[in-house]
């Protein structure tokens, strides 16, 4: 409290007191020496519950005075003629002070309450307030709000670490923002003049909460981060295994198959000799494949993932894996329905054709030999979807989320990451990618695709 | 006699394309890192250059085939692996006339370079071909027309326009920028999705059937198109 304003309330106590004296003087014929002590007493009463305490010991004290000079006989002498009212007075004196402090007293207390009701208040709002929230900036943003709107702090600053102060200013406070195990920064607060207790007590309450709030953000951090290093882990364990027993196959098939030719090569045949080259052709590709799709589920697993996304047409890729297929296996495999205008999505070419050769070539592995799979494109309120359907055997009920892990080998035994690098592809586009039963039998892949925006190029006039 | 240079800083890689092209009737030259190819390609004036991407050390493929183009038109065929996407588009821009993504086979890269070196012999510019046929489709290159199985297609004048760039470059990789620069104009460079639009239209119209293998233009991914080349 400014020493200006507790000086004003002081004024104010005496000036009530020499209204009420001003008053009474006009009308002390009319009124007896117990009428003047009792609206004295309510005066003093007044300024108790306004001014509090010192004011209204004033307020009683001044009163005594004016009541003995100009009001009782003689008048204007502090002589009192009369010793019953020398009595009343000392009286007066006495129950003015009195009553004068057990006003202020219940004053203080009602003060008291409210003060601790606001300081719940803010309390309350603190604790809500940083229960929600998950990031460290919003923590910052939130304390410098509650400081600033609430405790009206002239200016709120966080700085990283700890620092020491000599700042002696009594407006400004450094608070530490820490608990048991971290400092998160000093809190620097500036009101526009020194703080009270209480306010005090609020801004380490909040530096408090926010250090909590701080570290229990911290906290789920880590858990998130073990859990992923949990599941790298394990994918590097199941990729060890790969590397060590899958790529070891063909390497030693190549290897024995160019011993071969080097060691036998008089003793071959030339029909031999075409054949082993061939095998180490096919082996090479096979590893290339391999050592491709590794790379490419690391990637995946780590989000290390590069999308080079661009307007791209549904239709193109589909086309493309289905002269992929005609160029491996010299037959007619798929069949195509795509609606006239699919809208365009944005993905990635190159990872789009690998997601769906990858789903293709796993339907062709079940396709009877005579059918055909299909392939149909639809859309709707913003999604593109493309289904691959084949007419192989049923999907175990089991097998529904398995298929999706990495390295798991289905009944073709083969490295088991396809579908985990197809799923993995059409997520990392915000896509879905899930499993139906075909109807008559089968297994019907299914993905999506968003569709942020249709663009029509009807409506662009470079475009006739 | 054809002279090839041979750059790439894998000592096992230059062996093998010196024996597989020597074996070809090429005469075989090889470079292993940035420097020493343009000091080769300057002294040995060679008539086709593979050049790897990567080369280990500065000046790396994409520069090499920068400064080239500053002074030669040498063809140049880089070598890349698949995810080099990026490299492969700037190297085209950069003026490269095609890529081939390790591994390769003997027989493709073979392929490759006499596709590289039959354009180069004969530019489209000068070149009078007054049509095209590729499978069922004819092109009439005089009147503007179109046909497949002998029937008349209704191409808009943007498509045939497209159509027409593809088709008198056969085999050669035209990026999305270098179509979009050449239908609609530079400035349109950045809008991809025209040509996807345009391409899935010319598509339909000439009846192209993936899955019987009947395509006249065929993807390559992330980069662009180019058109069949039958030869």
């Amino acid at each position: 409290m400014s020493y200006r304003k507790s000086v004003a309330k002081y004024v104010l106590a005496a000036a009530l007191v020499g209204g009420v004296t001003l008053f009474l003087w006009f009308l002390r014929d009319e009124l007896t020496l117990a009428n003047f002590a009792l609206v004295y007493l309510l005066s003093i009463l007044v300024s108790a519950i306004y001014q509090g305490t010192g004011p209204s010991l004033v307020a009683a004290v001044i009163s005594f005075l004016c009541f003995n000079f100009f009001l009782v006989k003689p008048l204007y002498t502090f002589v009192v003629a009369d010793p019953h009212e020398l009595l009343d007075l000392v009286i007066y004196f006495a129950v003015a002070i009195l009553t004068g402090q057990l006003a202020a007293q219940v004053r203080r207390q009602a003060d008291n309450a409210r003060q601790r009701a606001y300081e719940q208040d803010i309390l309350y709002k603190l604790s809500s307030t940083f229960n929600q929230l998950t990031d460290r900036e919003s923590v910052y943003q939130a304390l410098k709000s509650i400081l600033k709107m609430d405790l009206l702090a002239q200016d709120v600053d966080i700085l990283p670490g700890k620092i020491e102060t000599s700042s002696s200013a009594q407006n400004e406070l450094y608070l530490l923002l820490h608990t048991e195990h971290d400092i998160y920064g000093t809190l620097r607060v500036t009101f526009d003049q020194a703080p009270t207790a209480s306010l005090i007590r609020l801004i380490t309450a909040s530096s408090a909460q926010a250090s909590a709030a701080l570290e229990r953000i911290e906290l789920n951090e880590r858990a998130r981060k073990a859990h992923s290093y949990q599941e790298a882990d394990r994918l590097k364990t199941a990729l060890l295994h790969s590397v060590s027993h899958d790529l070891r196959t063909p390497i030693t098939i190549i290897k024995t198959s160019a011993s071969n030719l080097l060691e036998l090569h008089a003793k071959l045949t030339e029909a031999e000799r075409m054949e082993i080259s061939r095998t180490i052709e096919n082996e090479a590709d096979h590893l290339n494949k391999m050592v491709g799709n590794l790379l490419d589920i690391s990637r995946l697993k780590a989000g290390a993932l590069k999308i080079n996304d661009a307007w791209n047409d549904l239709e193109e890729v589909v086309g493309d894996v289905a002269a992929r297929t005609w160029q491996l296996t010299h037959r007619e495999r798929i069949k195509m329905h795509f609606p006239d205008r699919m809208p365009l999505v944005r993905f990635d070419y190159g990872l789009m054709l690998q997601a769906l050769s990858n789903l293709v070539e796993n339907s062709l592995r079940y396709e009877p030999a005579d059918s055909k799979i299909e392939i149909i494109g639809s859309f709707q309120e913003g999604e593109a979807r493309v289904s691959i359907i084949n007419h192989g055997p049923d999907l175990l009920p089991e097998e529904r989320e398995l298929i999706w892990e990495p390295f798991y080998r289905g009944r073709e035994g083969n490295i088991g990451l396809g579908m985990a690098i197809a799923r993995g592809i059409i997520e990392a586009h915000k896509g879905r990618l899930w499993v139906e039963d075909t109807i008559g039998g089968g297994v019907t892949f299914i993905f999506s695709l968003p569709v942020v925006e249709d663009i029509d190029l009807d409506q662009d006039p470079h475009c006739r | 006699m054809i002279r090839i240079l041979i750059v790439d800083d894998e000592l096992a890689i230059r062996k093998m394309l010196q024996t597989g092209l020597k074996a070809a009737g090429y005469q075989v030259l090889a470079a292993a890192n940035g420097t020493e190819a343009l000091q080769m390609a300057a002294q040995y004036t060679p008539n086709l250059i593979i050049l790897d991407v990567t080369l280990g050390s500065p000046p790396d493929g994409l520069e090499v085939c920068k400064n080239l183009r500053e002074w030669s038109k040498v063809p140049i065929i880089m070598l890349s692996v698949r995810e080099d996407e990026k490299i492969k588009i700037d190297a085209l821009h950069a003026g490269a006339d095609d890529y081939v993504t390790k591994p390769f086979s003997m027989g493709e890269l073979e392929a490759r370079i006499q596709a590289v070196l039959r354009r180069s012999a004969v530019e489209p510019s000068t070149s009078s071909t007054a049509e095209i046929r590729v499978g069922a489709l004819l092109i009439d290159l005089v009147n503007r027309r179109v046909f497949v199985e002998g029937e008349e297609v209704h191409l808009t004048p943007k498509e045939y326009e497209l159509l027409r760039l593809l088709a008198t470059h056969p085999g050669k990789v035209m990026t999305h920028r270098a179509l979009l620069g050449q239908v609609w104009g530079a400035e349109y460079s950045e809008m991809d999705h025209y040509v996807r639009v345009f391409i899935n239209q010319i598509r339909k119209k000439l009846r192209e059937d993936p899955a019987r293998n009947i395509r006249y233009i065929l993807n390559e991914p992330g980069i662009g198109y180019r058109f069949i080349d039958t030869e």
